[in-house]
């Protein structure tokens, strides 16, 4: 860099292209002579911008924003909504979760359980599959009758109908207000803020298990029993699954083998760094089940001496 | 038997071939997979058992895992959505006896 630039008594030659170039030379604190403190603030300033741009749009290292009790397990889907001119789908897993058990829609209705990977398109639909199973405009849920999904044909005035689910980016009025609907509900830290299992337990929510039609009538499940795991971490205390609390809402089909394939207990070993990425566990512990955060809530045994 | 009874029970008998052939269908057009009644069945009647899969014996869980897969190929004929549907439910009850099976024949 010094090599193009010719100091002078009382000033400098050179080209404009030498002139930045010292510029930055004394900027990095080598500066001799007489160049301005205006392009050495002027250099900084830019150093500056671009570190902050740098770290903003950087992937890692920068804090996720937890979302709100009202947006945790919110998902959305677009594998063809944008493509048809529609705004993407926005689904509120808390409102479905408080009428229908998980098992219902992701056994029986056969959502995948990774966000999108069904690929719903509206003609399934409109053919009754899917969202539109429940969404038919025809059934009646708890006394409610449940709009249509997706129709070929539909009157100008029914375009707010649309909006409903495809909401992405517009101001949409929900039927269902979180904070109103769960009131009442027993409070948890983190998540949605609710304590999901003892709102069943206490009655605020009655999960629905069966829609007639599409659900195989099943025997009640025999309840399985609770079991230890041991933390890798030294004087973490023990994790307590509880299968009862589980398969109520999960029934077996849909954690083994797909996110649990160990068939030995223990035999496969995760990791919590595993887990936060999303697997096991996390595929719903930090997703739409209380997130990771709520570490007595898994690590609830207390180490044995 | 007199000629002329003859030729009407022949004629009758024609009709009768003639009818058959035309109002049953063939046993293959009928299908190897199964009817839109019987897959249902099948299937309803497989998915059902997973919650007493733990009580089930090898030998059992065996079988519906041989019952999943007789059924796949009928419910491959199915229109969409119909199909991927049901077919990721079958899936997912074929999985999971074949997992209990693997775990009951590992102990």
């Amino acid at each position: 860099m010094t090599s193009n630039i010719h100091l002078v008594e009382g000033g400098c030659s050179g080209t404009r292209e030498d002139f930045i170039g010292i510029t930055a030379f004394r900027a990095l604190g080598c500066g001799v002579g007489t160049i301005g403190g205006f392009m050495k603030k002027v250099f900084l300033g830019v150093v500056l911008v671009l570190a902050i741009a740098g770290m903003t749009l950087a992937e890692t290292g920068v804090k996720k924003r937890r979302p709100l009790p009202f947006e945790y397990g919110r998902v959305v889907l677009n594998n063809y909504s944008e493509k048809a001119g529609l705004s993407p789908v926005v689904f509120n897993h808390w409102l479905h979760r408080a009428k229908f058990t998980c098992r219902l829609c992701h056994v029986d209705i056969a959502f995948a359980m990774k966000a999108g990977t069904t690929a719903i398109k509206a003609s399934d639909n409109m053919r009754g599959y899917y969202c539109g199973t429940c969404h038919n405009g025809k059934m009646v849920f708890q006394g409610v009758r449940i709009f249509e999904s997706c129709s070929k044909k539909f009157p100008p005035e029914d375009i707010k109908r649309c909006d409903r689910c495809h909401s992405l980016g517009k101001n949409v009025k929900p039927e269902y207000d979180f904070a109103k609907f769960t009131e009442r509900f027993p409070k948890e830290r983190f998540g949605n803020g609710i304590d999901w299992e003892k709102s069943e337990a206490d009655g605020y929510i009655k999960p629905a298990d069966f829609l007639e039609g599409v659900s195989i009538p099943r025997k009640s499940l025999s309840i399985q029993k609770d079991f230890a795991l041991s933390p890798k971490v030294e004087g973490m205390p023990e994790i307590i699954f509880s299968h009862k609390k589980h398969t109520v809402w999960n029934g077996c089909e849909l954690c083994h083998p797909e996110i649990f394939m160990g068939v030995k207990k223990g035999a496969t070993k995760y990791s919590m760094v595993e887990i936060i990425e999303g697997k096991y566990c996390g595929v719903c512990h930090n997703t739409v089940a209380f997130p990771l955060l709520d570490c007595q809530r898994c690590h609830t045994k207390p180490v044995q001496s | 038997m007199p000629y002329k009874t003859r030729s009407v029970i022949g004629k009758i008998l024609l009709l009768c071939w003639f009818l058959t052939a035309i109002l049953v269908p063939p046993r293959d057009y009928c299908g190897t997979a199964y009817s839109q009644e019987d897959w249902r069945k099948e299937f309803n009647e497989i998915c059902s058992k997973t919650e007493d899969t733990m009580t089930f014996s090898v030998e059992e869980l065996r079988r519906l895992v041989d019952r999943c897969d007789a059924l796949k190929p009928g419910i491959e004929k199915l229109e969409e959505p119909q199909r991927k549907v049901t077919l990721k439910r079958l899936q997912m009850c074929r999985d999971f006896y074949a997992f209990v099976l693997e775990m009951k024949e590992k102990k």
